[in-house]
């Protein structure tokens, strides 16, 4: 156990060494490194800010229900008591005039509303169903559209449906994304350390003579492709910190304008951990197939 | 300690390097194996360390069947045997200390002990002054000398050297077969491939002389 942990801390130190040997090409590798992982990390952070506009809107979703225009007094109380039934959680009565008055005091639509000549708006309900799953609130909203007196029955949070489904497609975007570019990762690692064997071959082969195993051989470099992800992944924060300074401001001043105060969520300190174990993850495993492939062939030249 | 029976090696391309070899080494022998070039004496060395497997027949060191041996166990295997190589195979990235400290690194040892017991050979062939030259710097006897260091350093039961004295002028050569007779009396087993007539002569001990891949016996 102890010679073990003694092999790591000298294959650690084997590795470091190595690295701070070509400063040059190790940052030119980490750098590459970084520049690629950062495409998917700019996706999954945008994404991860696009979802939180999606969720600061209602989260209720109501259902609108336009009445004939005009409309039967007794269909109009029928409606009103179906509403008290216990499948809706909340129900509000827009009156004509109201929804006018409303319409005129929004930006930009009053230049209309001025023009017209009489009220075109139907009264209208504005209801809360207790139900929030989209099969039960298409129900709800299939039942009241088939009461006598109702024109139309709008679901509102359709829209919505359609942010989430979109940002669902995002999603699975960023994760191809992410995956295809950890095998340019590990394709970036494996040409690194197979430079680093080639260049290290006497070395290797007088180890064995000597009585090196295959692992103590591999290790070093195992170390240095793991601490090569790892400066990689650095660089991608350092990336993304500099693409999220860059867009904050521009970001915050569009926000302003929609009257939001919106601003872009840095990614969180697990986040960042995972991208650089990962990162780390990778560039091991492209130093494992590459040492084991080059191992094999210095083998064959001796 | 090492014993061959009925060992052929041939190379791709049919060349037999060694036909039919038969004998025996005991523990704490001096063995000097010589032969005009090309006559097998660095195949022999190198079936004995694994580096080469026979074609046929066994070779087996302290008991263990070489040629049988699976590639996780070779390792292990060679770090009982010393080798000193004709062309030293040194590291010339690292310093005359760090090339001895290599058999230790690998086996694990403490750094503090492997400090020691490094200075201590490196001292014992005459080095230490230079412990922190790097290799290149050095003259080919004290190139040998360091490779004899490396290879003593884990004090292996067995040592094995091709033409150690090969490329080196009689002042030398008389130092490094000093070297040898010391660790001899130590109970090394030594096992050297040379042909050198005047260091046999100096040392005595048995000759395994190999003839076209053949093997005679004789003394001096």
């Amino acid at each position: 156990m102890i010679g073990w942990l003694r092999h790591q801390k000298h294959a650690l130190t084997a590795a470091l060494g190595r690295l701070r040997a070509q400063p040059v090409s190790s940052l030119l590798t980490a750098l590459a490194m970084g520049v690629a992982i950062s495409l998917p990390g700019v996706l999954y952070l945008g994404l991860g800010n696009l979802s939180r506009v999606a969720g600061d809107l209602p989260a209720q979703p109501e259902i609108s229900l336009f009445l004939d225009n005009p409309v039967a007094d007794t269909h109009k109380q029928a409606i009103a008591a179906r509403l008290k039934q216990a499948d809706i959680a909340e129900a509000r009565f827009v009156p004509r005039d109201e929804a006018l008055a409303a319409l005129s005091a929004s930006q930009g639509l009053a230049d209309i509303s001025a023009g017209l000549t009489q009220n075109p708006l139907p009264d209208a309900w504005v209801v809360r169903p207790r139900a929030t799953s989209r099969e039960e609130l298409a129900r709800v909203a299939d039942d009241l559209g088939k009461l006598p007196g109702v024109a139309e029955t709008h679901l509102d949070s359709l829209w919505a449906d359609r942010l989430q489904a979109a940002l669902a497609i995002g999603r699975a975007g960023v994760w191809l994304l992410a995956s295809l570019f950890a095998i340019a990762l590990v394709a970036i690692s494996g040409n690194a350390i197979r430079a680093q064997v080639l260049a290290r071959r006497d070395e290797i082969l007088v180890s064995r003579l000597i009585g090196a195993t295959d692992r103590y051989i591999r290790r070093p470099f195992l170390y240095l492709g793991a601490l090569q992800g790892l400066l990689g992944g650095l660089a991608s924060i350092g990336v993304l910190a500099i693409a999220g300074g860059i867009l904050r401001a521009p970001v915050e001043r569009l926000a302003a304008l929609y009257g939001s105060t919106f601003h872009l969520l840095a990614p969180t300190a697990i986040e960042i951990a995972a991208v650089l174990a990962l990162t780390a993850a990778f560039g091991w495993l492209g130093a494992w197939l590459s040492v084991t492939r080059a191992l094999q062939q210095v083998e064959a030249a001796r | 300690m090492i014993s061959f029976s009925q060992v052929t090696k041939r190379y791709p391309g049919g060349h037999e390097a060694l036909s039919g070899v038969n004998f025996a080494i005991e523990k704490g022998e001096l063995v000097f194996l010589t032969g005009h070039s090309g006559a097998g004496k660095s195949t022999l060395l190198k079936l004995v360390a694994a580096i080469e497997r026979p074609t046929s027949g066994m070779v087996s060191v302290s008991g263990q069947n070489v040629g049988r041996l699976s590639r996780m166990a070779v390792p292990y295997l060679r770090r009982n045997i010393g080798l000193v190589f004709q062309d030293h195979k040194l590291l010339f990235d690292r310093s005359v200390l760090d090339n001895v400290m290599l058999p230790l690194d690998i086996a694990g040892f403490d750094r503090r002990e492997a400090l020691k017991r490094a200075r201590a050979v490196i001292d014992k062939v005459g080095l230490l002054m230079r412990e922190k030259a790097n290799p290149v710097s050095l003259s080919g006897g004290e190139q040998q000398r360091l490779c004899i260091a490396r290879a003593l350093v884990s004090r292996p039961a067995l040592l094995l050297a091709d033409e150690p004295t090969g490329n080196l002028d009689a002042g030398y050569a008389a130092d490094i077969m000093a070297m040898f007779r010391d660790f001899h009396q130590v109970g090394t087993t030594l096992v050297i491939a040379t042909h050198d007539d005047r260091a046999i002569s100096a040392l005595g001990g048995r000759i395994l002389h190999l003839d076209h891949g053949r093997i005679e016996e004789g003394s001096a």
